[in-house]
């Protein structure tokens, strides 16, 4: 009977985020409306990370008929597209810029959605599944960066992936080699080889892109149920109707922003912020060369792991993850206001981590 | 001859006739220049007839005519491929759809009663070399393909020494027949002009197109409120008029941008035979590096004891890099002892590789995350990111016969000794045995 | 007499060069990264990252005997314009060592700062619009296209794909100004609509 019970909650709960009566074209798109108030350009956030995703997955599809994943011929064949394909370095720049420019919407989106309590019920499966659609994309960004097989790429993959090493040492007895051994099969030998890079490619264009599809589709499925949240504490005055006022005030930001990405990717190479020596072939038999650091979207984990002890992150970082699944329920009661509070201080904490992140480093720990 | 009238006679006559036949006509008979309506006789044959053959006309005419008035900006663009392409293809479609309105209209005009009775033998005869000249129009598009470009160096010229007075057909006189019909066919319909319902042309209301919607003000309610809906109706319909011109012609442009990026990305690089070359010869020097790892490998499995190098090679300050059993970097020193010193490189922080040069306090640093480490000791420094010391690897030192001179064990058992006369020609050794001990 | 001379320098400058193992010519590279902030390294000029000395691809130590003899006649070429192919160095090396001659290189190492101005503004060795000189002093790669001081390439880009971008900008534009048409026809048609 307890059985029972259990099994009708579990239904009623998901009776409740999946309105059966509501699939329909009516219900989800002529009838949905979005709200107009002072936090609008929130809602616009989503969007603009599915753009980027869509761009991610054109030109790395484009990128796909020339690039080769083996040890002795990847970095060849990227170079191969970028100096001798017609259009080839501006597909792949394209590519660069758009999966920073992803990665960058999806935290702000993530934020901005926090801050407008877009997690209330019925929307927590909204929630969770951005939760993980981002850290998808973070492993997207971490997979594709060993691809071109250059000194940055490996020796950058090598550190972020020894770093989770270090959490065996909390471990008791014969768990200290857990990590390692995690590590070790993530990877598919004792450092960073062919293995790896068999494996990060076969993530990086099968399996991820399949994992992002499936929760992208629960995750807008979800969105267009339950319609935008409403964003601010008082209800607005002023709604508009989001097909198709909504939904083409989204194509022509779409276009401009399309636009914009066109003049960088066709004009500054992505890879020109780095000194040259690290964009060389990864040579297995010299030394790392000086100056080896994650991309900018992982400062905000890089710079505290590099001042602070590990204990401190590994903490931190569980906490985090626990924190941001566990959000639609701690912070149930919150009030916007409140919320609007926590996420200011979470993106001042992103900013000023990414931008002058090597400064306070600098600043802690003299010689870096 | 028959060219000179033509080609020379022809188009002086029709220009003349054109130009003061229709000044005679429209200052005569004001009320006749306009195409005589028959709309409200039959309604949708000239829907599906009219509407396709005037929008194809009108934009191949502007073709001919930016091609005439802008000979050189027109053959910079037509020089490019995609834009030929484009062009080539764009007036072939326009081509077929005035061929499909000229046809419906021509039915229509032979089949319904009603616009039998109001049509003249002109009105047939235009009908018919326009039918005509669209056809050869056609013909020549499909049979002399790039007349955008070929255009610029004949029928431009001819058409300019028309205009200027000087008059020169050697520029058509060569060309085949059914250019030249299209060419004369073009005289005939301008030395038709001023006779035929084509003088409409001359009466285009374009200010209809950028008036203001007329407002009707009724002075009964309801027929007020028609009105208004009918205005609104009309503006929303401008609205999306204006809507469908901008997405159309933005997404074809956007189209033909991203196509031709496309299919040059496709058709991929034909490189000449020294780039192919370069590119070879990388590619096989990449190859060659994994061999050679592999090679490392391979000799790491099955002999019992790797070269380092020359003792003599060895130095106290710059570490000389090798790889050891376990295939991870190591470099070997000379101690202060005159006998190898072997350290592992991989940092025992985060796995990077050692730096290889001293500093004058016998530091040795790695670049990720500066810890620095004695090389003696291989202790790090106590502030360091690295705890752990990077670990010693035994060694064995041979004559050049192979004979065991000295060996010491990781943990620093040396066993043999040997003279300074002995050392000078040594060789240092990794050994299996003692790699496996460690372990 | 003057044959001479080229001899005994030539070879000062082996001994030289045999002196100095670990860089054959420091100061540029130093200078290169205190002028710019970004670290570099040999392959600026070189064909091995660690310089030409060791064994390895384009150093000295492996090099084949055709190649030796190539590199002896590449170190004899004291004066400019000799037409260099040192296998040991790249692109960009060879053309400094054509363009200024291996003494006057001698003669800058010492003032690595006045390497630009000998080199001058005319060579651009991969046509990404910075020429050499200034990608020295900027410290980023002179022999690839996707490398240099990102500021200078958007501009250089910019204007370089002057087209391209222009007709996407009009592309871009058609296309909002259609949208926004359509947007404000629906409007209306709704409102009409709307009464019924």
């Amino acid at each position: 009977m307890k059985n029972g019970t259990a099994f009708g909650a579990l239904a009623h709960f998901l009776q409740e985020r999946f309105p059966v009566d509501k699939m329909n074209f009516h219900s989800m798109v002529e009838k949905k409306e979005v709200p107009v108030h002072s936090m609008s350009w929130g809602y616009y956030t989503g969007g603009l990370t599915l753009f980027f995703f869509i761009i991610q997955v054109v030109t790395g599809l484009l990128l796909l008929f020339y690039y080769q994943p083996t040890v002795s011929d990847a970095y060849a064949s990227v170079e191969y597209i970028t100096k001798y394909v017609t259009g080839g370095a501006l597909i792949r720049n394209i590519h660069s810029w758009s999966s920073s420019c992803m990665i960058l919407f999806a935290m702000i989106h993530m934020i901005t959605a926090f801050a407008m309590k877009a997690f209330e019920k019925p929307r927590e499966i909204t929630w969770i599944a951005g939760v993980l659609l981002l850290f998808i994309t973070f492993t997207f960004g971490f997979t594709g960066y060993l691809l071109p097989w250059n000194q940055i790429a490996v020796n950058a993959s090598k550190v972020g992936l020894q770093s989770v090493e270090a959490a065996g040492q909390y471990l008791p007895g014969q768990l200290s080699q857990l990590p390692r051994m995690a590590i070790e099969t993530f990877q598919g030998e004792a450092s960073v080889g062919q293995s790896t890079l068999g494996r990060f490619y076969a993530m990086h264009v099968v399996l991820l892109p399949m994992a992002i599809a499936a929760l992208l589709g629960l995750h807008l499925l979800s969105v267009q149920l339950h319609g935008m949240s409403q964003g601010v504490d008082e209800p607005p005055r002023k709604v508009e109707k989001f097909f198709p006022v909504f939904f083409f005030k989204d194509v022509s930001l779409w276009s401009a922003v399309f636009l914009i990405l066109f003049v960088i990717a066709s004009t500054v190479p992505f890879d020109s912020f780095l000194p040259f020596p690290l964009l060389e072939p990864y040579n297995a038999m010299g030394s790392t060369p000086p100056g080896i650091k994650p991309e900018w979207y992982f400062y905000f984990v890089y710079y505290p792991l590099e001042m602070l002890p590990f204990w401190v992150i590994l903490l931190a970082s569980n906490i985090a993850v626990v924190v941001l699944l566990l959000t639609p329920w701690i912070f149930r009661g919150t009030s916007r206001r409140t919320l609007r509070y926590i996420s200011l201080a979470a993106s001042a904490y992103l900013v000023v981590i990414t931008l002058f992140g090597q400064d306070i480093l600098h600043m802690v720990k003299p010689g870096f | 001859m028959i060219d000179s009238v033509l080609f020379i006679a022809l188009p002086y006559l029709a220009i003349f006739v054109c130009v003061f036949g229709s000044i005679y006509r429209i200052r005569r008979q004001p009320i006749t220049y306009s195409s005589l309506s028959s709309q409200f006789l039959e309604n949708q044959g000239l829907l599906w007839g009219s509407v396709p053959w005037h929008i194809g006309i009108l934009l191949i005419l502007l073709g001919h005519f930016i091609a005439f008035l802008m000979p050189s900006l027109w053959q910079g663009a037509m020089s490019h491929a995609v834009v030929l392409a484009g062009v080539e293809s764009l007036g072939l479609g326009l081509a077929i759809v005035c061929t499909v309105g000229l046809v419906v209209l021509g039915v229509r005009r032979i089949t319904s009663a009603r616009i039998q009775a109001v049509t003249s033998g002109m009105d047939l005869i235009v009908l018919l070399l326009l039918l005509a000249q669209v056809g050869l129009g056609l013909a020549t598009a499909v049979m002399y393909r790039s007349g955008a470009l070929w255009c610029s160096a004949t029928t431009t010229p001819y058409v300019w020494s028309i205009v200027s007075f000087h008059p020169d057909m050697s520029f058509v006189q060569d060309m085949p027949v059914i250019i030249k019909g299209h060419i004369v066919g073009a005289w005939l319909l301008i030395l038709l002009t001023p006779f035929s319902r084509l003088i409409h042309m001359f009466a285009v209301p374009f200010q209809y197109l950028f008036r203001p919607p007329q407002q009707v003000v009724w002075t009964d309610p309801r027929r007020q409120e028609a009105a208004v809906e009918t205005l609104s109706e009309e503006e929303s319909r401008r609205h999306f008029l204006k809507a469908s011109v901008g997405i159309s012609s933005g997404l074809l442009l956007l189209g033909i941008g991203v196509t031709d990026k496309l299919a040059r990305f496709f058709f991929g690089p034909r490189l000449s035979q020294k780039e192919e070359a370069e590119l070879m010869q990388f590619r096989l020097d990449r190859l060659k590096l994994t061999a050679e790892q592999k090679q490392l490998e391979l000799e790491r499995q099955e002999s019992p004891y790797i070269l380092v190098g020359e003792l003599a090679d060895l130095s106290p300050d710059e570490g000389k890099y090798f790889i050891d059993y376990a295939m991870l970097p190591a470099m070997a020193f000379k101690g202060e002892d005159g006998l190898p010193l072997l350290l592992s490189a991989k940092c025992t922080h985060l796995g990077c590789t050692v730096g290889n040069k001293v500093d004058d306090k016998g530091k040795i640093l790695c670049p990720c995350h500066l810890s620095y480490f004695d090389i003696k000791s291989g202790e790090p420094n106590p502030n360091s990111p690295a705890k752990l010391p990077l670990p010693h690897i035994g060694w064995v030192l041979m004559d050049t016969r192979g004979n065991v001179l000295v060996s010491r064990t990781a943990s620093g058992q040396t066993k043999g000794s040997a003279d300074q006369a002995a050392l000078a020609g040594a060789r240092v050794y990794i050994a299996k045995s003692l790699a496996e001990e460690t372990t | 007499m003057r044959a001479g001379a080229a001899i005994v320098f030539a070879s000062l400058v082996v001994a030289w060069s045999q002196a100095a193992p670990a860089f054959s010519f420091p100061p540029f590279q130093q200078f290169s990264e205190k002028h710019s902030g970004r670290t570099t390294n040999c392959s600026m000029c070189h064909m091995n990252d660690d310089g030409p000395t060791g064994n390895g691809h384009g150093q000295i130590g492996g090099l084949t005997k055709d190649q030796l003899e190539q590199l002896n006649k590449a170190r004899a070429a004291l004066q400019p314009g000799s037409e260099v192919d040192n296998p040991i160095l790249n692109k960009f090396g060879n053309e400094i060592v054509r363009k200024l001659g291996m003494q006057k290189v001698l003669e800058l190492s010492a003032d690595p700062a006045k390497l630009p101005e000998a080199l001058g503004n005319t060579t651009d060795l991969d046509d990404d619009g910075i020429p050499d000189a200034q990608e020295y002093l900027d410290g980023t790669d002179p022999l690839n296209k996707s490398h240099g001081d990102p500021a200078k390439l958007f501009f250089i880009n910019l204007s370089r794909c002057k087209l391209q971008i222009a007709l996407a900008v009009v592309a871009v534009f058609l296309l909002d100004y259609g949208l926004a048409h359509l947007l404000k026809g629906l409007s209306i048609a709704a409102k009409t609509a709307e009464p019924k």
